[in-house]
């Protein structure tokens, strides 16, 4: 049986465009032998709800500037709507340190701040991605 | 969730879609589960079209398939997509940036785009491709596309899973035109030159043609179609021509549309006047049929210009076809044409007709009427049908055919 | 060290050459040399060997004079300073009008609009969740909200840079302004900053959503406009900001640039217009970034360049049509969010790479940029820098004063090199857009990117305070993202409201058919439609959607 390596999708929601981060990040889980769903910026929360069921997601990266983040907790909300709260989110970017407890509470597993060192990124997306494994039983 | 095969089973022929990706996830890893969701599903395969489709990167393949998706949508078809993207050897990880390319169809729900990296596997597609193919024909799709990246070299191992190959070649290709191995060239049902509004786009084409006629096999000739997906002119054709093809497990019913192929090409060749002026038959489906003419001597006017009344002709024909196809007696009853450009002669004119409504007894038709090298509009045509119950005399007594 | 230009050298100088390096390598251990961010080597001295052969005249010229090396003016800050254009935008339009009102007090000689984010993305206040509406930029969704933030500001006498991407509403709306007050549109000077829709399909920071070929007919369109229509307006302001954001080198992003201007040009030519006529108004916008003297060279060479490209491939004749007129910003991307008042010292340098690399006007970002828009104090210093820079330390008293450095002209000189390889490459992709379309600059973009974080990752590069010289810093003292005030917010959405209650339905019906025919036939002029439809009172997202429509939903194609 193959071990399948973690499904990553890194995103962008609400209406920031920088993505250089983003692309970065997805370049070191590739690099890191992960499977990366990479999107552009400017994504609808159905539309990464729908890209992780149908691509069965263990991780979603979120990519946040500017206040885009405030939409966080709604996504997480759409998440559980859609029966897949077992897909694990993390959030990179600048995130007011006041504005972390209001992620956290709403679902996110962890806010990663700039200068965080991408080893620590990729470890604990295979760390999470390890995490809805078993989450989900001796099931794939 | 429950991860016994019954409700997978149970799941997958629902439509549920988070069992039918987990599905795809077994199957794609070969976990205790896949075979038993194998054996699950076996009898309920054979109902989808399976269309390959291959080609270099930069190619204009993903605007195509989103070009395509959109139009089998609107024609109430429910689309899925399997991408494929390479593993790096190195690493074993993947970007799987397929279907990100694919734009609108990403907030589409009658629509189910899977990416999968092919993990090491050669030859241009994942180990668990025919499987996952299976999942989504078992949920009820009616076309499952499968996209992989190649220069044209080995992919051919879509042959196995696909119904349909489609190779795309952008134009401008040049010297790499020599470069699509003999592989390719054998498995292609068709050709899709796309970016047909680019200078090149012609040459191409001809390029195309010139190398399939040197084919040992000459009993069927992959047609080349020129595309502007972004516009999409050029992509009903196609569409017509991928659902005349037979998919998985097809049956020939009357309504199947392989037989109206067949029975369109029979009605044409009982019309003397359309033989007359050269008309040709060039695809079919219930409710549509396209028809094609080159524009010759006879059928120049006074100003050395086409006869409006061929191109009249040329589009009746088309109507005629597309509301016949039923196979009852359909009579055009008002028609009207109009039209926007002045044809040459030796130009190749294709008349698109298909159906806007029906009822029991009366039909709404239109026709486009465009240039075969460029797609351009020469004429717009719609009209008036009144069906009869009485089936075509052309199929009854076949021995009318010449 | 390697000498190629044996006609500069002695035998004396030789001889003294290699003794020094023989000195040099017994006092320093490892590597002399190392890598600039376009990667090209940078040696620890330069002799006159280091620099080209050619004449004085043929190498840099006087400033004025092609190649404009030292300087596209015979005067250059002498005769007339940089414009200092502070980018401005928060919030509601009032807002918007009391800080330009401050700029202009405190010294800033032009303006410049930043919209809020869901303008950019082609949206009404109305349309978007609340929590993200005027962080990032000012929300103007129709005339009267321009109205507002312009008031009392006297436009027909400021130059004002637009940041507002296809089809250039804003432009539209202060348009519609101008001819409300009486200000004739002959009088409107300025630049449409976002016009290069090339660099946003590429590094889509502020990509407008317009399908790119959609995108490259307004742009056209527009062009021919301004042709006509405002002759003190700049319509193509091509980018390469975006893209050294994204991670392209300096020289990279140069070329790229040049790319983007080659294939304006050339649509422009094909249109009919003549080179002589839209050429100079063709602008530049470059990020600076603190590697201080790639910078200064970056600008020299692509002087050079540019103005070889308008006398040989374009075939302009007025030497004024061969001016390579830029607007630079300080790199955003070099700022830290660890001790931010850092930043104004980065700043600095790169406003000081700027001036030496003769920019025609400048933005120096606020040290808290890293965040979101600035605030009062941190513009104030931001605008101080400059004055400081030019009024203390006497930097405009010379004109091109690096000019002739042994360094920075042989510097020049393999960025020009590196800069005309990758245009060459590019032309043998087709040409940028088709470049573009296969993804080949976006790679590229891409893999430079990479290779920066992972130098800083390991070290190699220096960022104070985030990978070296770290102090343990209390985040809650981090400069903290304003939050627009929600109620202000609330309030436009409802001014929105009204202000659709109270325009002729049928003049805005009207005006959209007609902006859709247009845009659907090949005829027709799509951003003149634009004015009339801002006038007849149509809305920024109704204009927006309406060409969406039209002209297709743009996606971006990204390559990681």
């Amino acid at each position: 049986m193959f071990e399948r390596p973690p499904k990553v999708i890194v995103t962008k929601i609400g209406f920031d465009g920088h993505d250089r981060g983003s692309r970065i990040i997805a370049a070191c889980l590739r690099d890191a032998g992960m499977e990366v769903i990479y999107t552009p910026p400017w994504q609808e929360i159905s539309t990464v709800v729908k890209l992780a069921i149908e691509e069965d997601a263990d991780v979603i990266g979120i990519s946040s500037l500017a206040t885009d983040h405030l939409i966080v907790p709604k996504l997480m909300l759409a998440l559980r709507e859609a029966g897949v709260e077992d897909v694990q989110v993390i959030v990179g970017g600048i995130v007011p340190t006041k504005d972390e407890a209001l992620l956290i509470d709403s679902g996110v597993a962890r806010v990663f701040h700039p200068g965080s060192s991408l080893q620590d990124i990729v470890d604990e997306v295979r760390l999470l991605a390890g995490k809805r494994k078993n989450q989900n039983g001796a099931q794939v | 969730m429950k991860n016994d095969t019954l409700s997978f089973r149970d799941g997958i022929l629902s439509g549920d879609r988070r069992i039918i990706s987990r599905a795809i996830t077994s199957v794609e890893n070969g976990s205790e589960q896949a075979y038993a969701i194998r054996s699950a599903i076996a009898n309920h395969l054979g109902r989808a079209h399976v269309i390959g489709v291959t080609g270099p990167p930069g190619g204009g393949k993903s605007t195509l398939v989103s070009a395509l998706i959109r139009l089998l949508r609107l024609r109430g078809q429910k689309v899925a997509v399997v991408a494929i993207d390479p593993s790096s050897p190195i690493t074993g990880g993947a970007v799987l940036g397929d279907r990100i390319r694919m734009g609108s169809q990403q907030a589409d729900d009658g629509v189910f785009i899977r990416s999968l990296a092919s993990r090491g596997h050669l030859g241009g597609l994942a180990r668990a491709t025919g499987d996952v193919i299976d999942v989504f024909d078992a949920a009820g799709f009616d076309t499952i596309i499968v996209e992989t990246v190649g220069a044209g070299q080995s992919e051919v191992e879509i042959t196995k899973f696909a119904d349909t190959r489609l190779v795309i070649c952008p134009p401008g290709l040049g010297d790499d035109i020599q470069a699509i191995k003999a592989g390719v060239l054998e498995i292609a049902d068709a050709f899709v030159v796309t970016k047909a509004d680019l200078p090149d786009a012609n040459r191409t084409h001809r390029e195309l043609e010139s190398m399939l006629a040197l084919r040992s096999d000459k009993s069927v000739v992959p047609p080349v179609l020129q595309i502007i997906a972004t516009t999409g002119q050029g992509i009903e054709v196609l569409v017509d021509w991928l659902s005349s093809r037979p998919q998985r497990g097809a049956r020939h019913s009357s309504g199947g549309t392989q037989s109206v192929l067949k029975m369109l090409s029979q009605l044409i060749s009982a019309d003397q006047y359309a033989r007359l002026l050269g008309f040709e038959l060039v695809a079919a489906a219930p409710g549509s049929a396209t028809v094609r003419m080159q524009v010759i001597d006879q059928h120049m006017n006074f100003n050395n210009r086409c006869h409006g009344g061929a191109i009249f002709s040329l589009g009746d024909t088309a109507l005629g076809l597309a509301c016949n196809s039923y196979g009852t007696i359909a009579s055009l009853i008002d028609g009207q044409l109009s039209i926007v450009s002045a044809v040459e002669k030796g130009e190749w004119l294709l008349a698109h007709a298909f159906e806007v409504s029906r009822t029991r007894k009366i039909g709404s038709y239109r026709v486009d009427i465009t240039r075969m090298k460029d797609s351009s509009h020469v004429s717009g045509m719609h009209g008036t049908v009144y069906f009869l119950d009485k089936p075509n005399p052309a199929l009854v007594m076949p021995s009318l055919k010449k | 060290m390697t000498t190629t230009e044996t006609m500069n050298v002695t035998d004396e100088q030789l001889e003294a050459g290699t003794r020094w390096e023989r000195e040099f390598a017994a006092g320093v251990s490892g590597e002399g040399t190392t890598l600039n961010r376009s990667g090209i080597e940078v040696k620890p001295l330069y002799t006159p060997a280091d620099c080209s052969n050619d004449s004085y005249l043929d190498a840099l010229g006087f400033p004025g004079e092609y190649p404009y090396t030292r300087g596209i003016y015979p005067t250059m800050y002498r005769g007339r300073s940089w414009s200092q254009r502070q980018l401005i935008g928060l919030g509601v339009p009032e807002d918007y009008n009391l800080r330009v009102k401050e700029m202009l007090a405190l010294g800033a000689s032009a303006l410049s609009l930043i919209p809020c984010n869901s303008v950019f993305r082609g949206y009404d206040a109305d349309e978007v969740p609340i929590e993200l509406l005027g962080t990032c930029g000012t929300v103007i969704n129709h005339v009267e909200d321009m109205e507002r933030a312009l008031a009392g500001v006297p436009i027909g006498e400021l130059s004002t840079a637009m940041n507002d991407p296809t089809p250039f509403t804003l432009l539209a709306f202060e348009l519609a302004v101008a001819r409300k007050n009486g200000v004739p549109w002959s009088k409107i000077t300025g630049t449409s900053n976002q016009s290069d829709c090339i660099s946003h399909f590429v590094a889509n920071h502020m990509f407008f959503r317009l399908d790119l070929q959609g995108a490259r007919r307004v742009v056209v369109d527009h062009i021919e406009f301004a042709n006509k229509h405002l002759p003190g307006w700049n319509p193509l302001s091509i980018v390469g900001q975006h893209m050294q954001q994204a991670g392209a080198t300096p020289a990279e992003a140069m070329a790229f640039t040049l790319c983007s201007a080659i294939q304006y040009a050339e649509d422009c030519i094909a249109r009919g217009m003549d080179p002589d006529r839209f050429l100079p108004r063709f602008t530049f916008f470059f990020d600076i970034s603190v590697s201080f003297f790639e910078e200064v060279a970056k600008f020299r060479a692509g002087r050079r360049v540019w103005a070889k490209l308008c006398r040989e491939r374009f075939g302009a004749k007025d030497p004024r049509s061969w001016r390579f007129k830029f607007h630079g910003q300080t790199s955003g991307v070099d700022l830290t969010r660890q001790q931010p008042l850092n930043n104004i010292s980065r700043v600095s340098v790169q406003a000081m790479a700027g001036i030496f690399g003769g920019l025609q006007s400048l933005h120096t970002d606020g040290y808290d940029e890293v965040l979101s828009t600035p605030t009062t104090e941190s513009a104030r210093i931001a605008v101080a820098t400059q004055n400081i820079l030019r009024e203390e330390a006497h930097l405009t008293d010379v004109i091109d004063p690096l000019g002739g450095s042994f360094y920075v002209e042989s510097l020049t000189d393999q960025m020009q090199k590196k800069i005309e390889s990758i245009i060459d490459l590019i032309d043998a992709a087709g040409g940028m857009y088709s470049a573009v379309g296969k993804g080949l600059v976006q790679q590229m973009i891409g893999q430079s990117a990479l290779k920066f974080q992972k130098r800083i990752d390991t070290g190699e590069q220096t960022v104070v305070g985030v990978n070296a010289y770290k102090v343990d810093e209390d985040p809650e003292s981090y400069p903290t993202l304003q939050y627009p005030d929600r109620l202000r917010m609330q309030a436009q959405v409802e001014r929105l409201a009204q202000f659709k209650a109270n325009r002729s339905a049928s003049s805005v019906k009207n005006s959209l058919d007609s902006l859709a025919r247009t845009a659907n036939t090949k005829e027709g002029n799509v951003f003149e439609q634009v004015v009339a439809s801002a006038e007849a009172g149509a809305t920024h997202g109704e204009i927006c959607g309406t060409l969406r429509r039209e002209l297709g939903f743009g996606h971006p194609l990204t390559i990681v």
